[in-house]
């Protein structure tokens, strides 16, 4: 069976059941490290939940409006400087942290996204325009322009870098 | 991907106890150069919302740390990460995988020497 074509829902399993095992080891040692762990961990999922629903029908409306040879035009190695600029900016819109991102990319991928864009996205996700105001109080407005500028230009250089290297 | 995604968030969540700010600052030398490839690390093995590494950041400065190396913590902060590896590899594959965060990691502590000269100029 190709990787491609494992049930979606079994995914993981194992390296849940690893994370699973770490939490029960810290438990039974009576570390007081373990019970704060999962509550931080029900926190974060409790935050990134309503970001995982806007991913889920975002990738089922993908799946149903768009056909992959429409996905491949725009996205794939035939799309041009617009697929990359489109990238970047939803890389700096995208809220929530770059895993929960993993399935619409994953799906996006599947129907012939090139792996440039991917890197892309990521890779200018490091701009969190609702974070900036407190990057501007924190380390001043020159550090934030400055930073922000280099981010865009090496998102859009490291894509094509990973395309070199995959070529 | 549900238990991927449970997998991530539990391990997420064991860092951010297990590794505190504290011990993360507690990294950091009086040498600009080691101070960026510790703050790279630092920052993938982090984790948690963007804003606790500007937090850290600011504390970082306020004790003398450079910008250099507070520049790379809060760039690795997002991009890199210890505890989202097995789920990218599950994802993307390890080639992928090991060419992104390559890229991500150089890029980073290129930023960050970049992000520093440019800022010293400027003010």
């Amino acid at each position: 069976m190709k990787k491609e074509d494992k049930p979606f829902v079994f995914r993981g399993k194992y390296f849940f059941l690893v994370v699973f095992i770490g939490y029960a080891v810290l438990f039974f040692a009576g570390s007081e490290k373990a019970i704060p762990a999962m509550q931080k961990s029900g926190d974060i999922l409790t935050k990134i939940l309503p970001i995982l629903v806007i991913v889920i029908l975002l990738t089922a409306m993908l799946n149903y409006f768009l056909r992959p040879q429409q996905i491949v035009k725009h996205l794939g190695h035939e799309s041009g400087a617009k697929a990359w600029l489109w990238s970047l900016a939803a890389g700096v819109i995208s809220h929530g942290p770059m895993y929960a991102w993993y399935p619409l990319l994953e799906d996006l991928r599947r129907h012939g996204m090139r792996d440039g864009l991917i890197v892309v996205f990521f890779a200018s996700r490091t701009i969190k325009i609702p974070l900036l105001p407190i990057m501007i109080d924190y380390f001043g407005w020159t550090f934030t322009l400055v930073v922000s500028l280099y981010i865009l230009i090496s998102a859009l250089v490291q894509g094509l870098f990973l395309e070199m290297l995959e070529n | 991907m549900a238990p991927m995604l449970l997998g991530v968030v539990g391990l997420v969540g064991l860092f951010q106890v297990l590794v505190t700010p504290r011990m993360l600052t507690s990294l950091f030398r009086d040498n600009p150069l080691l101070d960026i490839l510790v703050g790279t690390l630092a920052g993938a093995i982090g984790s948690g919302n963007p804003v606790v590494s500007y937090v850290i950041g600011g504390e970082m400065l306020g004790q003398g740390v450079s910008l250099y190396a507070v520049s790379a913590l809060i760039l690795a902060w997002v991009t890199l990460g210890f505890t989202q590896l097995p789920a990218e590899v599950e994802v993307f594959g390890p080639r992928f995988t090991l060419y992104r965060n390559m890229l991500a990691f150089f890029f980073t502590m290129l930023i960050a020497v970049l992000t520093t000269l440019t800022v010293q100029v400027l003010l």
